[in-house]
């Protein structure tokens, strides 16, 4: 369907030098700019900002991994997000205990989170209650995504739901379960979702040094991701991979099961997705079912796009540079914002199919043709 | 529990008199008012007024009014006769006013034929007595039982029936001999066996049992419940049983009612979905555009809907971009207010079908070849499209007024079908009908079909692609339009209305099987109906769609690729 956007590295040379530009990037996410921010020279608001944009550019890298990889557009990749910050949040909310409202006027004994003693329950839902203990509540950040994803990967592969099909059913799933979180009666915080947390793993959010370490968790996890899915799209079976994308019923006679493949990349999207998402709502201080809209998976989408879709490089480019434009779009011009976005993605779709990333090539390739001509 | 006999008695005596009277019923109501104003006796001009109740009309309460107002007057002419009078018009300089009858409403003549002038000093005051004026407001408040409208007095007597008031009963009995129309007769059934149901006697409670049962009217559940409950109490098996039994009746009623209610909202449901779904199936089913875009086309048409109103009536201020218009109105009213919705269906389908060309022309022509591709910039051209929607009309809801042709209900055996809902299921049926004519019957839709099966080889033949390419996309984006214009009078109309349809929209195209409007159809009215009878069986609308999408994804793992498979021989299709 589309032709080949990235050609494998072949030249040992050029790997050594991604490898040391990654290194360099890396310490510098992980050791330098949190240093900065201890000294003092970066504000907190910067960090918690940038651990916010490290978490998109995770979900970002998920969606790549389906869709530039694998062909696969899937518009779901916000309710992953979502259920990996659900389940976090649903430990945070534990782990408010003395400190909610209704606790500190003595009217909340069995320690609910407080939407449920607004909605009239006394004691806490037995599925509520493993979440007190963190490693069950990370257990669970990959479990239920997987889980959801495992089944429904599974029921769409098995069918050869495939291209546009595939990307409607996701949207629908998505859009379902944002309207089944909007119910009260779910007991996940209806509309209002999960905010007002107080500490995480004994840590008060009061305090910066607590955003600066979960801004290097981040930073950490992105690069382990990136390094993985660095490693996998170099191996065979990100060979059959981009092979499935490429053309889908060829591998299929070739003797692979393509279903299996897609299957997995699904899955591991999934978890990337719900692990960005766990990161991301102890760092932005809240979860809502608006995150689950259809837009969202959208946005994911167009940060991939932007930036440039199959490589590793682009999604992370395209979420951070789309989200600072956004954070700061939305205050220079808060009515023209949406015009902007949708008008970038336009004439991205139109006429740099291959996102930023491809600038640098196209420039060369420009410079070499009237070079060339000129000799 | 026995009645005292007297009261068994005075009863009786009561009925024989109010059928008696009835019996004589050709006096008008005017003729009773003067006669019990000539009758001097006061328990017997009681008693004449008392026949007025439950047949009385507005000239009655005037004249009441009147009466106690000390209005009234007897006139006594030169040879005796009494003609009771009331005083209107200017006074003169003498105080004399004309005098109009109280008998027949007409002036009073004197010997000579000509008007007699009076004045209040001449005549002789009707008298009345707090007895006399509290018989004058038993029959005040049962004057809408005689309204001339059948609806108002459907709902006088279903008031008086469910406060259970025995007082009021003789007057409903009697007005139950007089009534002609049908339903009014029937709410008068109910009434009176409502009331009977509170009667002390056993046999009328039996008899008011067997009443309800045969009407099996919704609105006598409770009371039918609450006898029930009481019989039960009283150990009374036989009434208690009767209760049931009507009860029974009730509920086979409600059920079929509900059934049917659920049927024609599933109907009108699928019929909404088909109307906004088929411009869709047109763009993604034919074209294979991903248009993300259909929902905005038809909030364009909702809005032209809107503007077309305004311009009808009292003009329209928009201040899009800082800057200030006013859409100047027409100032219509009446009926050529309410015809702006005829001019609003062309309108709404040209603007959108406008707005669709120039976005075929300018982002998806390039597009075709890279279907996912459509679907993103498609969503650019959404958001685009909303906030410009959002700047121009603001982003709070807008209110479009339903014409009175389209506003009104018609309820069948207790089964309420809304104007606007009759009116979309037709809509949607002329659609279908228009859209395969274009397709199948004209030269534009034999090229669209030969287009939309092989582009190439439409073109060796040549067929200028290009135009049809537009021309489809145009007819996609006016059906979403004219959509829009029918959205609008069931709803609010604000700048992410389209948002609401979207996904619903490619469900139904999806299930349907894309390239054909008979999928779309079906799909669209099962989605309907499932969506609507789901949320009768679970009794929460959004457990019920929620229902519905999971259906879907596992109906598609069944007929991955819809109803109706359209056949290829390319591998990749």
């Amino acid at each position: 369907m589309t032709s080949p956007l990235s050609a494998p590295i072949t030249s040992s040379k050029r790997l050594k030098i991604e490898i040391g530009v990654v290194a360099v990037i890396a310490i510098f996410l992980i050791v330098i700019f949190p240093l900065l921010n201890a000294w003092g020279m970066v504000s907190n608001f910067h960090v918690s900002l940038w651990g916010k944009y490290l978490c998109y550019a995770l979900l970002a890298i998920s969606v790549d991994l389906l869709w530039g990889y694998t062909g696969l557009l899937s518009l779901g990749q916000a309710l992953f997000f979502s259920l990996g910050g659900y389940m976090m949040g649903m430990h945070l909310m534990l782990m408010i205990g003395e400190l909610g409202k209704y606790a500190e006027a003595g009217k909340n004994p069995n320690g609910l989170p407080d939407f449920m003693i607004f909605l009239g329950y006394t004691t806490l839902p037995d599925f509520w209650k493993p979440f007190f203990s963190f490693g069950f509540s990370m257990a669970m950040v990959v479990l239920i995504p997987g889980l959801v994803a495992y089944v429904f990967g599974f029921l769409a592969f098995r069918s050869r739901i495939k291209g546009v099909y595939f990307s409607i059913l996701t949207q629908a799933l998505t859009y379902c379960a944002s309207l089944m979180f909007f119910q009260n009666n779910l007991l996940m915080g209806g509309n209002n979702g999960f905010t007002d947390f107080k500490r995480i793993l004994g840590h008060t959010f009061a305090d910066p040094a607590t955003y600066r370490w979960l801004y290097i968790a981040t930073a950490i996890t992105l690069v382990l991701v990136y390094v993985g899915c660095r490693v996998l799209s170099r191996t065979k079976f990100g060979m059959v991979q981009q092979a499935i994308r490429d053309g889908e019923n060829r591998v299929l006679f070739s003797g692979y099961a393509a279903a299996h493949f897609k299957l997995f990349v699904f899955v591991l999207a999934a978890l990337i997705a719900s692990v960005a998402g766990a990161l991301f709502v102890p760092q932005a201080g809240i979860i809502n079912p608006e995150e689950m809209k259809p837009e969202k998976s959208l946005e994911a989408v167009v940060w991939v796009a932007v930036g440039g879709r199959a490589t590793l490089a682009g999604p992370i480019i395209g979420a951070i540079s789309i989200n600072a434009l956004k954070s700061w779009a939305t205050r220079a011009f808060p009515d023209s914002w949406l015009l902007i976005l949708g008008g970038l993605f336009i004439i991205v779709v139109l006429f740099l199919p291959g996102g930023i990333v491809s600038i640098p090539g196209k420039i060369s390739a420009f410079y070499k043709a009237r070079f060339s001509k000129k000799s | 529990m026995i009645v005292p006999t007297p009261f068994r008695l005075s009863l009786f005596a009561l009925l024989c008199a109010l059928f008696s009277v009835s019996a004589a019923a050709a006096d008008t109501p005017r003729q009773i008012v003067a006669k019990a104003i000539l009758t001097e006796n006061s328990a017997a001009r009681r008693e004449v007024i008392g026949t007025l109740v439950g047949q009385g009309d507005e000239s009655v309460a005037a004249l009441f009014t009147a009466w106690r107002e000390d209005a009234l007057f007897i006139h006594s002419s030169a040879d005796g006769a009494k003609t009771p009078v009331q005083l209107t018009g200017e006074k003169d300089s003498a105080g004399r006013q004309n005098a109009l009858r109280v008998d027949d409403g007409q002036l009073l003549n004197g010997p000579d034929g000509k008007p007699l002038r009076l004045s209040a000093s001449e005549l002789t005051v009707v008298q009345h007595d707090r007895m006399l004026r509290l018989s004058m407001k038993a029959v005040i408040d049962l004057l809408d039982l005689a309204a001339s409208s059948p609806a108002k007095r459907i709902q006088a007597v279903q008031t008086l029936g469910f406060a259970q008031d025995a007082e009021k009963l003789p007057a409903l009995i009697n007005r139950l001999s007089l009534e002609q129309d049908a339903k009014v007769k029937i709410a008068l059934r109910e009434a009176i066996a409502l009331i009977q149901l509170k009667s002390a006697d056993d046999a009328v409670k039996l008899a008011a049992l067997k009443e309800l049962k045969d009407l099996h009217t919704l609105a006598s559940t409770d009371f039918i419940k609450a006898a029930q409950k009481e019989a039960e109490a009283a150990k009374k098996p036989e009434l208690a049983e009767a209760a049931r039994i009507a009860l029974g009746a009730v509920e086979n009623h409600r059920t079929a009612v509900n059934f049917f209610g659920t049927l024609f909202r599933g109907l009108s449901a699928g019929s909404i979905l088909l109307v906004v779904a088929l411009g869709l199936a047109i763009t993604f089913g034919l074209m294979r555009v991903i248009n993300m875009a259909h929902g905005e086309m038809i909030a364009i048409g909702a809005y032209t809907t809107y503007i077309v109103q305004n311009v009808f009536g009292s003009g329209l201020a928009l201040s899009p971009f800082g800057l200030s218009f006013t859409i100047p109105g027409m100032n219509t009213t009446g009926l050529a207010y309410e015809s702006y919705f005829l001019f609003a269906l062309p309108l709404s389908f040209l603007t959108a079908a406008a707005v669709g060309i120039a976005l075929e022309r300018t982002v998806i022509q390039f597009l075709y070849r890279r279907p996912l591709e459509s679907l993103l910039a498609t969503w650019g051209v959404s958001l685009v499209l909303q906030q410009l929607l959002k700047l121009i009309f603001g982003s709070n809801n807008v209110q479009v007024s339903s014409p009175s042709y389209l506003s009104g209900n018609w309820t069948v055996f207790d089964v309420v079908f809304g104007w606007n809902r009759v009116f979309v299921i037709g809509f949607a049926v002329v659609i279908v009908f228009g859209i395969w004519m274009i397709l199948t019957k004209t030269p534009l839709g034999l090229l669209m079909r030969a287009v939309m099966q092989n582009r190439g080889m439409a073109s060796c033949m040549g067929v200028r692609t290009e135009r049809v390419n537009m021309m489809t996309f145009g007819l996609g984006s006016g059906l979403a339009g004219l959509a829009g214009a029918f959205v609008s009078q069931l709803g609010n109309v604000g700048p992410f209305l389209g948002q609401n349809y979207i996904v619903d929209c490619f469900m139904t195209v999806v299930v349907g099987g894309v390239g054909n409007i008979a999928g779309t159809v079906i799909s669209a009215l099962g989605i309907g109906m499932a969506d609507q009878s789901l949320q009768q069986i679970l009794g929460n609308p959004v457990l019920g769609k929620i229902c519905v999408l999971i259906a879907i994804i596992l109906f598609l793992q069944w007929r991955p690729a819809g109803l109706f498979v359209t056949r290829s021989r390319s591998l990749d299709e």
